[in-house]
């Protein structure tokens, strides 16, 4: 005799999506009358301004209810990337050149413009599962396994979390573990640290072909059912990197103390003095992060915050809401924005001073820069019969600060422009 | 570092006593099912994909992950 039913799909996703996420579940789904099997799609549109980075991305979710408690999640992402990136090096009031990460050929960059990578191409697979079980009779248990490929990057990565219930199930406490070993083989080979950028050809600069990275991560946390309509959820984690965490493409300018303009690579390369960045072989981050969500009677409402530091010396606060306004059976809208402030670490530099002694450490990748980021946008969907279809829009901008201060003609340039994004999603969702 | 550790400990045992009394009975929690009230899981990878490959700080809400050379 079967004691259980057969689980909706709708009902088993709270917990397996929280799984995947390595949260918590808001709460128990009610059951709905689909089957077992649930399919999510998304198709992305990334898009920088300028000619920067361009992603288009498809997103798949397939999960199945194998009873009331038993989920599998099965995921696959497809990134398709083109564009240019910035080589960390600063503008000139010459023409630059710069030999292309490959060390085959070289390219020019105009007297007075931010030097860009253009030969940013590369296209990554990523899989990912997750099975989700009880766990004796007020727990449960999940376990997953990711994996990404791409050009230049291997990603593979296990993680588990168990969670139970108490108060009634008004509380829920759970517990995430995860572990990932990448490994990361640059075109053209790995850098030495603080090597000087050579001409097309000679690669007396690099040593090597790939390099690893290990990285654990914990969580721990709640989430509480505060009253009928709202809860609140904390979570707590730490995560600790070790490896190779070096950015292998990019470089730092070394220039005149006076003048600011680029100096010469006195070994004769003929090209200006740019190095290969140089960053520690561990990073230790925490984060503390709530979210508190509320349920009117028609619309509802989600507020979170988290709170960043790691030892490279980044803090960071992060705060966003959503409001789901649900204005008919069948269709909502979703406002949605973001807040997002960083100090920089610690070995930040925008561009090495010549004659200076090099620091242990040093990089110029802005996303390590003092650094605020908004991000507004709106989602629209619409429930049918056998499905939901959604329409998101965003739109992200990210400005930074140089440090250390422009010199010389350096203060002329925008060392760190801000960079805009708009992001465009189109999803459907439906069980079967 | 120690610091932030005791702190979240400490928040969150505080958290978890001052709310502990709280019960809220399981047919009372008819606005908690909501779909609206579950959050979405693949617009929430998509967004951490996407802050993950553009800041320096990543995770909070589940593992920080990566398995990008994004970052």
């Amino acid at each position: 005799m079967q004691l259980k039913r057969k689980r909706s799909i709708g009902e088993s996703l709270a917990t397996a999506t929280c799984s995947l996420l390595g949260a918590l579940p808001a709460a128990r789904v009610q059951a709905d009358e689909s089957g077992p099997w649930q399919a999510e799609s998304a198709l992305l549109y990334y898009a920088e301004d300028g000619d920067r980075v361009r992603d288009i991305s498809f997103d798949g979710a397939l999960s199945y209810a194998f009873d009331e408690d038993r989920t599998l999640r099965l995921n696959l992402t497809l990134d398709s990337l083109t564009g240019a990136s910035p080589s960390g090096a600063v503008p000139a009031n010459t023409v630059q050149t710069f030999t292309r990460p490959s060390g085959q050929g070289s390219y020019q960059v105009p007297a007075g413009e931010l030097p860009l990578d253009d030969t940013f191409l590369d296209t990554r697979v990523a899989l990912a599962a997750t099975w989700s079980q009880p766990f004796g009779e007020s727990s449960r248990l999940s376990l997953g396994v990711s994996g990404s490929t791409e050009y230049d990057y291997l990603h593979l990565g296990v993680n588990g979390r168990w969670e139970r219930d108490f108060n009634q199930r008004n509380t829920t406490v759970f517990v995430g573990l995860a572990y990932a070993q990448d490994q990361i083989d640059p075109v053209g080979g790995v850098p030495i640290s603080f090597a000087a950028m050579q001409e097309a050809g000679d690669s007396s600069s690099k040593d090597g072909s790939n390099e690893t990275k290990d990285v654990i991560d914990g969580l721990i946390g709640f989430t509480q059912i505060l009253s009928r309509r709202s809860l609140l959820s904390v979570n707590y984690s730490y995560g600790r990197a070790s490896g190779y965490l070096t950015d292998p493409y990019r470089i730092l300018t070394v220039v005149d103390p006076l003048s600011g303009q680029p100096v010469a690579d006195p070994a004769g390369s003929g090209l200006n003095l740019h190095l290969y960045e140089s960053r520690p072989d561990s990073r230790t981050k925490q984060s503390l992060f709530a979210e508190w969500r509320y349920a009117f009677d028609r619309d509802s409402l989600a507020l979170n915050y988290r709170l960043m530091h790691d030892d490279w010396g980044i803090t960071s606060s992060t705060a966003e809401a959503r409001y789901r306004l649900n204005w008919s059976a069948s269709d909502y809208l979703e406002p949605h924005v973001r807040y997002y402030t960083q100090s920089a670490a610690d070995f930040y530099r925008t561009y090495l001073v010549d004659g200076e002694p090099l620091p242990a450490n040093a990089s110029s990748d802005s996303r390590l820069a003092d650094m605020d980021a908004v991000t507004v946008g709106l989602k629209y969907g619409r429930r049918t019969r056998h499905g939901e279809f959604s329409l998101r829009l965003e739109y992200y901008r990210q400005t930074g600060n140089p440090d250390p201060a422009p010199i010389g003609v350096l203060t002329g340039f925008d060392l760190v422009p801000p960079m805009t994004a708009v992001i465009a999603q189109v999803g459907y969702t439906f069980n079967f | 570092m120690r610091g932030m550790i005791l702190g979240s400990l400490l928040l969150m045992g505080a958290a978890a006593l001052l709310c502990g009394c709280t019960t809220v009975k399981p047919w009372e929690r008819d606005l908690h099912a909501r779909e609206d009230m579950q959050p979405n899981a693949l617009d929430l990878a998509i967004d951490d994909h996407i802050y993950f490959s553009k800041e320096a700080s990543s995770g909070g809400r589940g593992f920080a992950g990566g398995g990008c050379g994004c970052n």
